[in-house]
């Protein structure tokens, strides 16, 4: 499977940053700090589980 | 004025907080944060000034030397008092055992009951959160990380020091002190503030990816999948015996649309190396080349001054490496001078906070 790590990203940054231009550039340097360049992902990027499990986790705060 | 500071460098706790007492005059303050040489008592130091300022919310920390305007010192206290027409709200609590998570989301609790709303709606352009935490702890990273994940409010702040003894930190509130353990503050600021992040840093274009790492013990075990020293070496072109006497000048930095978040390294182990902040496997890190920190400090804070059009108030959380490189330059005095114009407050710090966990930086809090 592919594609889930920037689907993930993608909809993280929406939900915290909604349009704010400031907000998405800080929640993608939240994200770089953890090991997670969003640039890095596509929708052919394998869906690897180690950081979709850091995904989940941000995923799960947004709560 | 609505933000004084004042240093004391008595000897006495009691001498200390009456001087303090004494300079801060007539303020009515509604919020102290303070910065103390770990010469002090932790227990003495923070029950007194929160003694001292009875109708205030008062924390701090302690310190491997201190910065007042126009200074920077040593064996001293440095603090700022913020009246209401500076500080509309303030709410400060502990996080007593930073390894654990719960405790951000405790402290976040108290912070949404008392501000009546939950920390994701805070409005990041009118609250700010500061964070001081136990400079020993080596749970900065992951205490950011939650927080970050937790609310878009910026924290901003410092790891206590010891005066470079790495025996014991301290962080204050409540008239306590607490060791293991770190301060949060949420603050609603009656003015506009803005944030300096400052490092003195070039990139060089050599960059080492993290392939093999012990992210709890800040190791990097291997860059490139070589061992670490020796990539580090190489990529300076240098002998590994020589690689230590660079990490000074030559750190490394996560760089992030141009702006390096600093990964300075402590010590090779094995061949392996130590970091003073986490480094990540998959991070792609470049190789840093020191710059003058005098300067690229001035043209930050022309930078903040033009966009906040005056500076009321600033407090510097201040890397304990920039100070060390300012004490081999002979540049504390002009280090010093730079905060001469407006009331200052901060310390030299074991290592800073602004969104993550980094070293060799100034972060710091300018009110308008």
């Amino acid at each position: 499977m592919a594609g889930k790590i920037k689907m993930m990203i993608d909809s993280i940054i929406e939900q915290r940053a909604k349009d704010n231009v400031m907000l998405q550039g800080v929640i993608r340097t939240k994200l770089m700090l953890k090991g997670i360049d969003p640039k890095k992902f596509t929708m052919q990027s394998d869906d690897d589980p180690a950081i979709m499990s850091k995904l989940e986790l941000l995923v799960k705060d947004l709560k | 004025m609505n933000i004084v500071s004042a240093f004391s460098n008595k000897e006495s706790v009691d001498a200390v907080v009456q001087d303090l007492q004494e300079q801060f005059g007539n303020v009515d303050a509604k919020m102290v944060i303070y910065y103390a040489s770990s010469l002090h008592a932790p227990d003495s130091i923070s029950q007194k000034m929160q003694e001292a300022f009875p109708g205030a919310t008062v924390f701090g920390c302690s310190t491997a030397g201190e910065i007042a305007s126009g200074k920077m010192l040593k064996n001293s206290v440095t603090a700022m008092a913020f009246n209401a027409q500076a500080m509309t709200e303030v709410e400060v609590a502990v996080v007593e055992n930073v390894q654990d998570d719960s405790g951000v989301e405790q402290a976040f609790a108290a912070f949404e009951k008392r501000f009546g709303a939950s920390m994701l709606d805070l409005n990041p352009k009118r609250y700010v959160g500061i964070i001081l935490v136990d400079g020993l702890s080596g749970a900065e990273e992951k205490l950011i990380d939650k927080i970050g994940d937790l609310t878009d409010v910026t924290f901003i702040g410092g790891s206590a020091g010891d005066d470079l003894k790495f025996a014991a930190t301290h962080v204050y509130a409540n008239g306590k002190s607490y060791s293991n353990a770190a301060v949060l503050a949420l603050l609603k600021p009656a003015t506009e503030f803005s944030f300096i992040k400052t490092q003195s840093f070039n990139t060089l274009c050599k960059k080492l990816v993290v392939t093999k790492a012990d992210e709890a013990k800040r190791e990097v075990l291997e860059f490139d999948n070589r061992p670490a020293a020796e990539a580090y070496a190489d990529a300076l072109g240098i002998p590994v015996a020589e690689a230590a006497g660079r990490f000074m000048h030559n750190p490394v930095g996560l760089v992030i649309e141009g702006e390096p978040f600093v990964r300075s390294p402590q010590q090779i182990k094995d061949s392996g190396m130590l970091f003073y902040c986490g480094v990540v496997e998959g991070m792609e890190l470049s190789i840093l080349e020191s710059t003058d920190i005098i300067e690229d400090t001035r043209k930050a804070l022309e930078e903040a001054k033009a966009k906040l059009g005056s500076i009321s108030g600033l407090i510097n959380f201040n890397c304990i490496l920039r100070t060390l490189e300012l004490e081999q330059k002979q540049a504390t005095g002009a280090y010093g001078e730079l905060f001469a114009g407006f009331p200052t407050v901060g310390f030299s710090t074991y290592g800073e906070q602004y969104i993550g966990h980094i070293n060799q930086t100034a972060t710091m809090l300018v009110f308008k």
